[in-house]
C-alpha cells in the first residue's frame, strides 16, 4: 500500500512554461513579514514533484523563512505572516483554515541541529506513527525498521533500538531525525541546512540519502555549501536579500548563470 | 609618579582583598556554628523513642512521633495540591501564552507569591478556610503549604520548559504532532530531570515552614490521622517547645530542628545531583 | 495512478480523521493550563482580598492613626502599628548593612579568590544553607546567638561607645537578650547565604574576555571587580540584594524568638522591640473580634510593605536592563 502511494503523482497546479514537469508545491507572489519586516518581496517559484529543489544565497537573504513557510512552522511566533499563496496540490496552504497539524504531516522537515527526542530510538520512530495509525506491535515494529532503513540507519542501530535517541552520533542523530519524518509519511520534505552541524563523511551520508529520497518525495533544501547544492539537487533558486534572484536547472544555473550577483555569489565574490 | 600610583593601587588592592578574605571567612564561620551547635545538640537527643513515642508534657518522656508523621501528611498534600496547579500554569506560561503579555503579569505576581511573607499565607488560609470552616485543621495547613508551593513550582516549570531546545519543540510541531502532544510528550520529557528538580525543592520549602501552619493545622499533643482536626508538625512542634523553658521540649525541640534540617538537606542534595546529571547530558 | 491517488486521498482522511480526534484533548489541555494560570493570579488577589476583608474593621476604626500610633492596648481595644513597622524596618536595616557587604565579598572571594578546589564545595555548601528553614536560625539564635551577645557583645558596646555622641544612644545598655540588635544579626546571617548565591551566580555572567581585557591592561584583581564585574552585574546584584531585603522584611521564624516582642520603640537597638511578622505569630491565635482585625490590618500593612520593595526591585532591573541594552 505504502508503494503504490508514493508513486502518487498529482497533477501540477499549473507547470511553468518550460519546465513541464508537475509542480508539488507553488509560490504565488509570496511575500512575508517578521513584525514590520519585509523578509520576502513577492516571491514566486515552483517546487517540482520528485525533484530536490535547492535554495541558496547569503545568511539572511531569506532561504529559511520561505523554507518555514512551507510548513508554516512560523505559525508558532507571534508577529509572523506570510501573503499571497502557496499552493501544495493546488490548495492554498496559508488559508486560515488549513489544519496545521495535517498540513505538517504531509510536509516534513529535518533541521539545523539534529534534534532526536528525549526516548529510545524505537520510540523516537514510533511516537509519530501512533498518531496517526493503530497499529499492532509487529506491524509496528516493520515500520520502524522500514523507516531505520529508509535512512540508511538501520543497520547501524538495529541491536539498540532501546537506546536513547541522544546517545548516538551527530550524523546517526541527523539520520534519526530523517527516518523520523520519512516514518510518518509526508509527500514534501524541507531540509534547513541538515549537514552544518556534520562531518564531512557524515554529510556525504546524508547527501547520499537526499538522492535516494527523491524517488519518493519531493525535496527542499536549504544550504550553504555551494557544491552540496550541487550535488543534491535538481534544481536552484538563488535568493539575495528577500528576493528570488534567479530559479533553474541547478546544471544551467552553476554553468551560465543569467544574473551577474548569481554569478558573483557562486563564484564566491561575496556571501 | 607612575610608581607611586602603581604602589598604592597595589596597597588598595591588597586591602580590598584581604577583606573579601575576612568576609568569607566571617560568614562562614557564623554557618559553620549554627550547623555545629545543630549537630551538638540535637544528636544528644536522638533515640528511638523520638519516633515511637508522641510528644510529652512538661518534664516527662516522649517523642515527636506524631509531629513527623503530621509532617509527612502535611507536606505530602500540600506539594500534592500546589504541584499540579504550579506545573500547568508554569506549562501556559511556558508555551501557550509564552509571548501573551497575561504571562508577563502572571510571572510578576508569582515573584510576588513566591517572596511573600508566609505568615501572610497562614492568615490568607485562617481567613478563607479556617473561619468557614470554623476550626483549625490538617487541611487548612496542606492548603497553606500549597499556596506556598505553587509559586515554587510555577518557577521552575516555566524556567526549565524555557530550556527545552526550540529546535526540539519545532521537531515535534514538524512532525504534525498536536501541541497537547508535543508537551506532554517532548518537552516535558526533555524537562524531566529540571521539574524533578522544582518539586523537590518545593518538598524542602514546605516541610521547613512554620509560620503558615501557626493559624491554620496548629498542633497537636496526640497521635492524630485526622485531617479536619489540627495536626502537629515538626515546625510549629518546634516553635511551641523550643521557648517554654523545660529541658525536655528544649531538647526535643533540638532534636526536631536536626530532622527537619537532615531532610531538608538530602532534598536539596537530591535535586542538585539531579540537575547536575542534566547539565551532564 | 488513479488507484494510487485515491490510496493517497484515503490515507489524508484517515489522518485527518486521527487529527481530529486529538484537537478536543489539544484544547481541553490549552484550557486547563489557562485556568492554572489565571488562578495563580487570582491567589494574590484574594491573598490581598481577605487581608482586606479582615483588616477592615481596624481600619476603618482607626484610619491612618494605625500607622502612625505607637499605643496598642489589647483591653482597650486601641491598636496603633508604628511600634512593629519600626521593628521591622530597623531590624532589616542591620541585617542589609551586615549581610550586603559581607554577602557581596563571599561572591568576590568565590569567583576571583578562592582555590580553584575549594569554590564548588563551599559554594554548593551556600547554596544549601540558603535553604535551611528559617525556625533553625531562630533557635540557634534564641539558645545561643542572644545569650553570647547579652553576656559578652552587649556590655562592651555599653561601655566603649559611651563617650561617642549618638552612637551612645544607639547601643545604650545594659542590654537584653531579645533585642533589636539579635534580630537584625539573625536576620543577616539568615539572608547571608541567599545574597552571596545570587550575587556569585550574576559575577559568574561577566564573559571572561572582559575581565582578561582589564586584567591585559594591568588592573589589579581590586580594579577589575570595581571596574568590570561589579558594573556589569549591578542588575543582578541589585535585584538580589531587593530580594533579600524582602525575605528579611517579612521573616517570622528567625525574629520571634529573639526580638522581646516589646511594644515601646527605643532607640538603642540593645533593647527588646517587635516586628509586625512577630507580633502576628505572638498574638494571633489569642486575638478575637477587633484585636484580630488589628492583627490581620498588621498583615495587610507587611504585604504591601514587601510588595512595594519587590515592585520596586522589578522596575529598577527592568530600567536598568533598558540601559545595559541600549
Amino acid at each position: 500500500m505504502t508503494d503504490v502511494m508514493l508513486d502518487a503523482r498529482p497533477k501540477a497546479a499549473g507547470a511553468i512554461a518550460g519546465a513541464g514537469l508537475p509542480e508539488k508545491i507553488t509560490l504565488r507572489n509570496l511575500r512575508f513579514y517578521y513584525g514590520d519586516h519585509l523578509a520576502l518581496k513577492t516571491i514566486n517559484l515552483p517546487l517540482y514533484d520528485h525533484r530536490v529543489t535547492a535554495f541558496i544565497g547569503p545568511s539572511g537573504c531569506g532561504k529559511s523563512t520561505l523554507l518555514r513557510v512551507m510548513n508554516r512552522m512560523y505559525d508558532l511566533y507571534p508577529k509572523q505572516r506570510a501573503e499571497g499563496e502557496v499552493l501544495l496540490d493546488g490548495e492554498n496552504i496559508l488559508s486560515p483554515k488549513q489544519d496545521l497539524n495535517l498540513l505538517r504531516a504531509r510536509v516534513g522537515m529535518v533541521f539545523q541541529k539534529p534534534t532526536p527526542f528525549p526516548m529510545t530510538i524505537y520510540d523516537n520512530i514510533a511516537f509519530g506513527i501512533k498518531l496517526y495509525e493503530n497499529l499492532s506491535k509487529s506491524e509496528m515494529d516493520g515500520r520502524v525498521e522500514k523507516a531505520l532503513r529508509g535512512a540508511a540507519l538501520w543497520n547501524e542501530v538495529k541491536d539498540k533500538l532501546n537506546a536513547n535517541g541522544m546517545s548516538l552520533s551527530g550524523g546517526q542523530q541527523q539520520r534519526l531525525c530523517i527516518a523520523r519524518t520519512v516514518a510518518i509519511k509526508p509527500e514534501v520534505i524541507l531540509f534547513d541546512e541538515p549537514c552544518s552541524a556534520l562531518d564531512p563523511i557524515s554529510t556525504a551520508k546524508i547527501e547520499e540519502l537526499i538522492d535516494e529520497l527523491k524517488a519518493q518525495y519531493t525535496i527542499a533544501i536549504v544550504t550553504h555549501n555551494m557544491q552540496q547544492a550541487s550535488r543534491v539537487s535538481d534544481y536552484t533558486a538563488f535568493m539575495y536579500l528577500g528576493e528570488l534572484i534567479e530559479f533553474g536547472e541547478t546544471e544551467n544555473m552553476f554553468m551560465s548563470p543569467t544574473q551577474k550577483r548569481t554569478q558573483d555569489y557562486i563564484t564566491g565574490r561575496f556571501g | 609618579m607612575i610608581v607611586n600610583g602603581y604602589s598604592r593601587r597595589k596597597t588598595r588592592n591588597a586591602v580590598m582583598m584581604g577583606l573579601c578574605w575576612a568576609a568569607a571567612i566571617f560568614g562562614l564561620s557564623w554557618l559553620l556554628l549554627i550547623l555545629g551547635a545543630l549537630v551538638w545538640n540535637g544528636i544528644a537527643g536522638l533515640n528511638l523513642s523520638v519516633f515511637t513515642e508522641v510528644t510529652p508534657g512538661p518534664n516527662s518522656e516522649g517523642g515527636l512521633k506524631n509531629a513527623i508523621v503530621g509532617s509527612l501528611i502535611l507536606t505530602g498534600l500540600g506539594v500534592a495540591i500546589g504541584t499540579p496547579i504550579g506545573m500547568l500554569a508554569g506549562t501556559y506560561m511556558a508555551e501557550y501564552g509564552r509571548h501573551s503579555r497575561i504571562t508577563n503579569y502572571i510571572r510578576f505576581v508569582n515573584d510576588i507569591l513566591l517572596s511573600a511573607p508566609s505568615i501572610i499565607i497562614g492568615l490568607f488560609i485562617y481567613q478563607v478556610v479556617v473561619v468557614p470552616m470554623s476550626n483549625f485543621s490538617a487541611l487548612a495547613g496542606a492548603l497553606a503549604l500549597a499556596v506556598i508551593v505553587i509559586p515554587v513550582v510555577v518557577r521552575t516549570t516555566e524556567d526549565m520548559l524555557l530550556l527545552v531546545p526550540l529546535p526540539l519543540r519545532e521537531a515535534a510541531a514538524a512532525l504534525g504532532l498536536p501541541r497537547s502532544h508535543v508537551l506532554l510528550k517532548v518537552s516535558y520529557r526533555a524537562a524531566r530531570a529540571g521539574l524533578i528538580t522544582g518539586v523537590l525543592l518545593a518538598v524542602a520549602r514546605a516541610s521547613g515552614e512554620t509560620a503558615p501552619l501557626l493559624f491554620t493545622a496548629l498542633s497537636s499533643q496526640f497521635f492524630s490521622l485526622d485531617l479536619f482536626k489540627p495536626m502537629a508538625s515538626l515546625p510549629v512542634i518546634i516553635n511551641n517547645f523550643a521557648g517554654k523553658g523545660y529541658a525536655n521540649w528544649q531538647q526535643l525541640a533540638w532534636t526536631g530542628a536536626l530532622l527537619i534540617t537532615l531532610s531538608v538537606l538530602t532534598l536539596s542534595i537530591a535535586a542538585r545531583i539531579l540537575s547536575a546529571q542534566r547539565t551532564q547530558k | 495512478m488513479d488507484e494510487s491517488a485515491r490510496a493517497q486521498a484515503v490515507s489524508l482522511m484517515d489522518r485527518r480523521k486521527a487529527l481530529n480526534a486529538f484537537r478536543i484533548g489539544d484544547a481541553l489541555f490549552h484550557r486547563i493550563t489557562w485556568s492554572a494560570a489565571i488562578f495563580v493570579l487570582l491567589l494574590l488577589g484574594a491573598i490581598i482580598g481577605a487581608l482586606i476583608w479582615g483588616a477592615a474593621p481596624a481600619l476603618s476604626k482607626f484610619g491612618f492613626a494605625f500607622i502612625y500610633s505607637e499605643r496598642w492596648s489589647v483591653n482597650n481595644e486601641i491598636f496603633g502599628a508604628l511600634s512593629p513597622i519600626y521593628g521591622t524596618l530597623m531590624s532589616s536595616l542591620i541585617a542589609m548593612l551586615i549581610a550586603v557587604p559581607v554577602g557581596i565579598g563571599i561572591a568576590i572571594f568565590l569567583t576571583e579568590l578562592c582555590p580553584m578546589g575549594l569554590r564548588r564545595p563551599i559554594g554548593i555548601a551556600i547554596e544549601l544553607l540558603a535553604g535551611i528553614p528559617s525556625i533553625i536560625y531562630g533557635i540557634w539564635g534564641f539558645f545561643v546567638l542572644a545569650p553570647f551577645l547579652k553576656e559578652y557583645v552587649m556590655p562592651a558596646l555599653d561601655e566603649w561607645l559611651a563617650p561617642v555622641p549618638i552612637l551612645n544612644v544607639i547601643f545604650e545598655g545594659p542590654g537584653y537578650a531579645a533585642s533589636l540588635l539579635t534580630a537584625g544579626l539573625i536576620l543577616a546571617i539568615m539572608v547571608l547565604p541567599f545574597i552571596t548565591a545570587i550575587s556569585r551566580d550574576v559575577f559568574a555572567t561577566v564573559p571572561p574576555v572582559l575581565k582578561e581585557a582589564a586584567f591585559g591592561v594591568g588592573c589589579t584583581k581590586w580594579e577589575v571587580v570595581r571596574n568590570v564585574v561589579i558594573p556589569y552585574t549591578r542588575v543582578g546584584v541589585v535585584g538580589g540584594v531587593m530580594l533579600g531585603l524582602g525575605r528579611a522584611l517579612g521573616e517570622t521564624m528567625a525574629v520571634t524568638f529573639v526580638i522581646g516582642n516589646s511594644k515601646r520603640i527605643s532607640f538603642s537597638l540593645l533593647d527588646p522591640a517587635t516586628t509586625i511578622s512577630a507580633t502576628i505569630a505572638n498574638e494571633f491565635q489569642e486575638a478575637s473580634g477587633m484585636y484580630t482585625s488589628a492583627l490581620l490590618a498588621l498583615g495587610l500593612l507587611l504585604f504591601g510593605i514587601t510588595f512595594t520593595v519587590l515592585a520596586i526591585s522589578r522596575v529598577m532591573l527592568a530600567r536598568l536592563d533598558k540601559k545595559a541594552g541600549a
